[in-house]
């Protein structure tokens, strides 16, 4: 293999595709990074068996070639390289890597022992806005759980229901849903939380729209250069739809900036008690209380000015409600719950496509 | 084909892929995988996911197929189905298998007695350590309820305990067809008296227990500590033991010797007959290698008794492990066992894990799992990102090498044991509550014996 191509285009490949390369599984080659020269273009590959990321790149290929070497060192020795042109070339079971006067001898593991990349097998296919796409993904993957043994929840269900796309993710104690768009064919499937969060981290400020295809078993999205290819979760989503509240006896219209502010002061008098802070809904005087108490130090209660109707109290987790108020827009945002014990359904005024649900504490 | 057979057969191909690629491509591969079912020449397998599919499709195929033709198939083909799949799949053969899949777990939890009729009296091998344990089995199943009551059976793990038991069950049956018998685990009966406490599910749970003739229950060990479990055990031990109904017990322990359990079913357990099952003596042991191989077809040399008899000394299940594996290698094969193979096959479990393992090596798999160098676990760095990994290592030394804590502290550079048992504590904790973290060491602890 004889490969000569700038060290900007190479930087930029590796750091896309490196970064899935992980040390930390059972099989010591997927901390490597595969690489193929072929016919003009350069062809960087890794897995984690989860996920999978192509990076094809247009090169000056003098001869070509398969290997793999360590996914981390190669990236960080090319980063710090100069803009100049780099060489790589394969000799006796080693990838040289020349630019300018930096030169690197790595020591490579034998291509056949790679695992395979899945082909794109897509049956489906559906076009994505960027930016939706990347507003969907946040608003969601926030609340997919990190708990492999309920693998359900570690995804963001992707599904249309009456015409509509929808992104929907839970972790069992909180829910959030997201109506993306307007569609027509039948989707459902759920996809890793953290997969989608690596397309969002990959899709550039200039790129326009996401082209997804999936079939059964995988999904692949194609961004400019890069295919990434994931595994589906398998499995049924929960039936998710019962737990939207959809008559509540309080509700409560208020500022968004304001209510972060509350919440953030009243969070550091929650520390002892894993964050949890009490919220109380008064409509004759058409406030909302936040209120929360530290033994051993000392309590805080504020107030703020909203437009309520019914009254209630009920006991919430302060970073779930935080995470929830950075996710949504707009000036002000609505709260609607009924006791104790049943969710509480946060959503912004005027915004009917982004739903947030929050289970109470119970105290 | 049988589901033994088909297991025999992964086995197999499981063996001759282990010996042809590095272990830890087998254990990331071969390992997860399990058989669905073999449908004439079609060997059908459930994989992780699209990846492992992939894999196998591509390059592992040709040798499971080379396997089996090895193993006297003519045209093997092998098809790789993604597990816990949606049932809704569009392609049919996956379809059909879901829903067989079903239909089988429906079938084996229609068996209303929970008793296996493989085990009966006539093919348990009695021996000077069990003759009383199998007279009184025996003598309590002509007559159910009216000789000893309760009976007691404890004894290590893999000495027959659970044969003995469901014989008696089995024996009732058919001397009297009309009788009703009933076998569960300690765990199962646990787990059916939360599931009715919580969800009111499965509103008999009383009568189901309350209404047979012969109540067997294994491994009553695991109700120890379950305060409530063993209040409703007790009820229903009352409630059959007045109306003379017989009930067999068995435990790895005498009931004195159960924790956590509570004195009024200590003294109830010890009211009818408590007897011991032993390690098997080396005549026995013979005795059971013949029965187990002739009950196969197949005939041992001596020679071949004698080496398994001497080099497994203390536990029936592992023996019989041992003598399964030999007979379905020849089966496969249509071979007969030879000393040979006998010392081929059996050194290999045997060595399977090897025990030299170094302090050294567990600090080193340690930090490289998490990117870190050797010295930096052993530096007196306090960053989270040091200290979780430090006391992974810790824990590690302690489970793998059962190092003393002021000697795992020196390791790591702690001049305070106390560091080390806290560390070796919290770990303990977390493994408990903490996916990620148990899946962490379990990586680590892989990588040690790779």
């Amino acid at each position: 293999m004889k490969v000569i191509l700038t060290q900007e285009k190479l930087a930029k490949a590796l750091a896309i595709v490196g970064r899935i390369a992980s040390p930390r599984t059972t099989l010591p080659i997927l901390s490597n990074i595969l690489i193929k020269a072929e016919e003009n273009q350069l062809i960087l590959s890794a897995t984690n068996l989860e996920v999978a990321i192509t990076e094809t790149i247009s090169a000056k290929v003098e001869k070509n070639g398969v290997i793999t070497v360590p996914a981390k060192l190669l990236m960080e020795f090319v980063a710090n390289l100069p803009k100049v042109n780099v060489t790589l070339t394969l000799a006796d079971d080693k990838l040289s890597v020349v630019a300018g006067n930096y030169k690197s001898t790595i020591n490579t593991m034998d291509a056949e022992d790679y695992p395979e990349i899945p082909d794109i097998v897509a049956k489906n296919k559906i076009t994505i806005p960027a930016d939706l796409f990347k507003k969907s993904v946040a608003n969601t993957s926030l609340v997919a759980s990190s708990d492999t043994t309920r693998p359900v929840l570690t995804g963001v269900y992707i599904y249309v229901f009456e015409g509509d796309l929808y992104f929907v993710a839970t972790d069992g104690y909180r829910l959030a849903e997201k109506k993306v768009m307007p569609y027509s064919d039948e989707i459902s499937m759920i996809v890793p939380a953290a997969t989608l969060n690596d397309v969002s981290r990959i899709l550039g400020d200039d790129t326009k729209e996401i082209e997804i295809g999936f079939s059964d078993d995988q999904i692949s999205f194609e961004i400019d250069d890069t295919v990434i290819t994931s595994r589906l979760v398998s499995g049924n989503f929960i039936n998710y739809r019962q737990l939207i509240p959809t008559k509540t006896d309080v509700k409560a219209v208020l500022s968004r900036s304001e209510f972060v502010r509350v919440v953030k002061v009243s969070e550091l008098f929650a520390r002892e008690s894993a964050g949890s802070i009490v919220m109380t809904a008064d409509s004759k005087k058409s406030l909302v209380n936040v209120h929360s108490i530290v033994s051993q130090i000392g309590e805080n209660s504020n107030e703020i000015e909203a437009t309520v109707s019914g009254d209630g109290t009920v006991t919430l987790n302060s970073k779930f409600l935080l995470d929830c108020l950075g996710q949504i827009e707009g000036e002000n945002i609505k709260i609607q719950f009924s006791g104790k014990l049943a969710p509480i359904l946060i959503v912004g005024e005027n915004d009917k496509n982004y739903k947030h649900i929050i289970m109470p504490v119970k105290s | 084909m049988e589901k033994e057979q088909i297991g025999a057969l992964w086995q197999t191909i499981l063996n001759e892929a282990e010996l042809t690629m590095p272990r830890a491509t087998f254990v990331t591969w071969f390992k997860p995988t399990e058989v669905i079912e073999l449908d004439g020449e079609t060997l059908r397998l459930a994989v992780n996911n699209i990846f492992a599919k992939n894999q196998f499709e591509k390059k592992f195929d040709s040798k499971i197929r080379k396997i089996m033709k090895d193993n006297g198939f003519t045209a093997p083909i092998v098809e790789y189905i993604i597990k816990g799949k949606k049932t809704t799949g569009s392609e049919e053969s996956i379809k059909i298998d879901g829903m067989k899949a079903v239909k089988n777990t429906a079938k084996a939890k229609s068996n209303p007695t929970g008793l296996n009729p493989k085990y009966r009296f006539d093919n348990f091998v009695v021996g000077g350590c069990n003759d009383l344990a199998h007279a009184a089995s025996q003598a309590a199943a002509a007559m159910p309820g009216k000789k000893y009551n309760p009976i007691f059976i404890y004894g290590n793990s893999g000495l027959g305990k659970t044969h003995l038991i469901q014989a008696i069950g089995n024996e009732v049956l058919e001397k009297f067809p009309d009788k009703s018998v009933l076998y569960v685990t300690a765990e199962t009966f646990g787990n059916e008296y939360i599931d009715f406490v919580r969800f009111k599910k499965d509103r008999n749970f009383s009568s189901k227990y309350r209404g047979v003739d012969v109540l067997i229950i294994d491994d009553i060990q695991f109700i120890a500590g379950k305060t409530k479990t063993q209040e409703e055990f007790f009820n229903t031990f009352n409630s059959l033991h007045q109306t003379d109904k017989q009930i067999v017990i068995s435990a790895d322990r005498p009931p004195a010797e159960i924790p956590d359990l509570a004195d009024r079913l200590k003294t109830r357990f010890q009211m009818g007959m408590t007897i011991d099952v032993g390690m098997p003596d080396y005549e026995t042991r013979c005795a059971i290698i013949n029965t187990k191989a002739q009950a196969s077809g197949i005939e041992l040399t001596p020679d071949i008794v004698d080496f398994l008899a001497n080099n497994i000394q203390t536990n029936i299940r592992e023996l019989e492990g041992a003598l399964n594996q030999i007979l379905a290698y020849c089966e496969m094969r249509r071979d007969t066992p030879t000393m040979d193979l006998a010392i081929g096959l059996i050194g290999n479990i045997r060595n399977s894990r090897p025990k030299h393992i170094t302090a050294k090596q567990i600090i080193d798999k340690t930090a490289n799992y998490f990117d870190l160098k050797a010295d930096e676990l052993k530096s007196p760095a306090r960053n989270k990102h040091i200290t979780e990994p430090r006391q992974i290592a810790m824990y590690l030394l302690r489970s793998e090498l059962k190092m003393s804590f002021p000697n795992i502290a020196r390791e790591l550079g702690r001049s305070d044991h106390t560091t080390a048992i806290h560390s070796i504590n919290k770990m303990e904790l977390e493994i408990k509550l903490d996916s990620m973290r148990r899946e962490q060491i379990s990586t680590i602890r892989e990588r040690l014996y790779v």
